[in-house]
């Protein structure tokens, strides 16, 4: 896929310095990358700080991307997530559910944010994962989505189901492998 | 023989950041003694790392605001300008002597440099240089989690080596530091490519009571250790 081609390329002048090839990756992955910060913080400024964090961890040691293991937008969103569910691990106390974002569910067709600036191949890859995540039986992708999203630890999602850590890990266990089917993609 | 659909279990978790107590425990020996060696296991980890980044695809994206990268821009700038970040000048003159720190070999990526404006404690070392040193009788040697602490002798200075070290997650970074009696000093920041660590610190063992080596996320400020990945013995 080109747009795939063009990100190894863009990653290949940030490893040169190309503060260009910076700014294209910003405008390619910034409205992903905030709206997936948004959504594990639920806080908008600690949301910033995910996405200031992130991109400049990926200019200060571009190398730590690695093409063999993976796909770059992968790469990125994936360093993203670790990185919001970690603040919201240190900063649990700030925590604010009702400031959560607004674009929780559903995981709807339309998309509210049409008018975001994107490469357009992220929309057709977004529908093929919310389509995978809905075809997930609903109890296996309640603890996936509390464990992504929530940033909560397995334990802390059986205490909160009433149900044996061995289903939740079970659980979670089926849905990524179910994932990893579903979303595999093209050589 | 190792269960397979244990280890996927605990995998699943551990890219998901979702495992505490001793499940935690479990997947850390997992990724130091098993996976490195587990063609099964590595397909499985990268596939599930992966999909944590394709999830994220089905949050809704939202434009960040203007200001973003604008101020985005000025850290880029401002670490321009700046160079390496400052130490304390107490803690550089604790540290001064020279350690130095080998973690990993070939492909070793020190993200972060530690060190003082004048002085970089931590550098990748000289991977023929530290393989003589790792055999040297007179060589002292540590645990340090996945790797080793060298200590050669009549030199002030540590080398840290390893092989087969497991990837921190996606977005972290080792972070190494020197404990002595006014707390912990960032020596510096490393990823180990394929395995292999072979560092440099430029510290003279005599003035350091310990090596810790903590995960942190990358380019975070180093301003006090997070979570104790490894400790020299």
């Amino acid at each position: 896929m080109q747009d795939l081609a063009d990100d190894l390329e863009l990653h290949r002048r940030l490893l040169a310095g190309d503060r260009a090839a910076f700014d294209e990756i910003y405008r390619r992955y910034a409205a992903q990358a905030y709206g997936l910060a948004y959504r594990v913080t639920g806080q908008q400024v600690l949301a910033q700080d995910v996405v200031h964090d992130a991109f400049l961890a990926l200019w200060r040691a571009p190398e730590a991307f690695d093409e063999r293991r993976g796909s770059f937008r992968t790469f990125f969103l994936s360093m993203v997530h670790h990185r919001g569910v970690d603040l919201v691990r240190r900063e649990q106390r700030l925590r604010n559910r009702t400031e959560k974002a607004a674009n929780l569910e559903p995981l709807a067709d339309e998309d509210p944010a049409d008018a975001v600036a994107e490469a357009g191949y992220l929309g057709v890859r977004r529908k093929e994962v919310r389509e995978a995540l809905t075809e997930l039986p609903a109890a296996q992708r309640q603890v996936l989505e509390m464990a992504y999203f929530d940033g909560k630890t397995q334990v802390q999602i059986a205490e909160e189901l009433h149900i044996p850590l061995g289903t939740v890990k079970t659980r979670t266990l089926a849905a990524m492998r179910k994932l990893r089917v579903a979303l595999e993609e093209a050589p | 023989m190792i269960d397979h659909d244990a280890t996927d279990e605990l995998l699943a978790g551990y890219v998901l950041g979702s495992l505490s107590g001793e499940d935690a425990v479990e997947v850390d020996r997992l990724l130091a003694e098993h996976v490195p060696d587990c063609d099964r296991c590595r397909a499985t980890l990268d596939a599930f790392q992966g999909l944590t980044g394709e999830i994220g695809l089905s949050a809704s994206p939202a434009p960040p605001p203007e200001t973003l990268l604008p101020r985005l821009q000025r850290s880029l700038d401002a670490r321009r300008r700046r160079g390496l970040p400052a130490w304390s000048p107490t803690r550089l003159v604790a540290a001064a002597a020279a350690a130095v720190v080998v973690v990993g070999v070939a492909g070793l990526v020190v993200t972060q440099a530690g060190g003082g404006a004048q002085e970089q404690l931590m550098s990748q070392a000289d991977l023929a240089q530290v393989k003589l040193l790792k055999d040297d009788p007179q060589t002292t040697h540590k645990r340090i989690g996945e790797t080793q602490e060298l200590i050669p002798p009549g030199v002030e200075e540590l080398y840290i080596w390893g092989e087969n070290v497991s990837q921190p997650p996606a977005g972290f970074t080792y972070r190494v530091w020197t404990v002595g009696a006014d707390g912990e000093t960032w020596v510096g920041d490393f990823i180990p490519d394929n395995g292999v660590v072979a560092l440099h610190i430029a510290v003279d063992p005599a003035s350091v009571n310990d090596l810790l080596v903590t995960v942190e996320p990358i380019a975070s400020e180093p301003s006090q250790p997070g979570e104790p990945a490894w400790k020299a013995a």
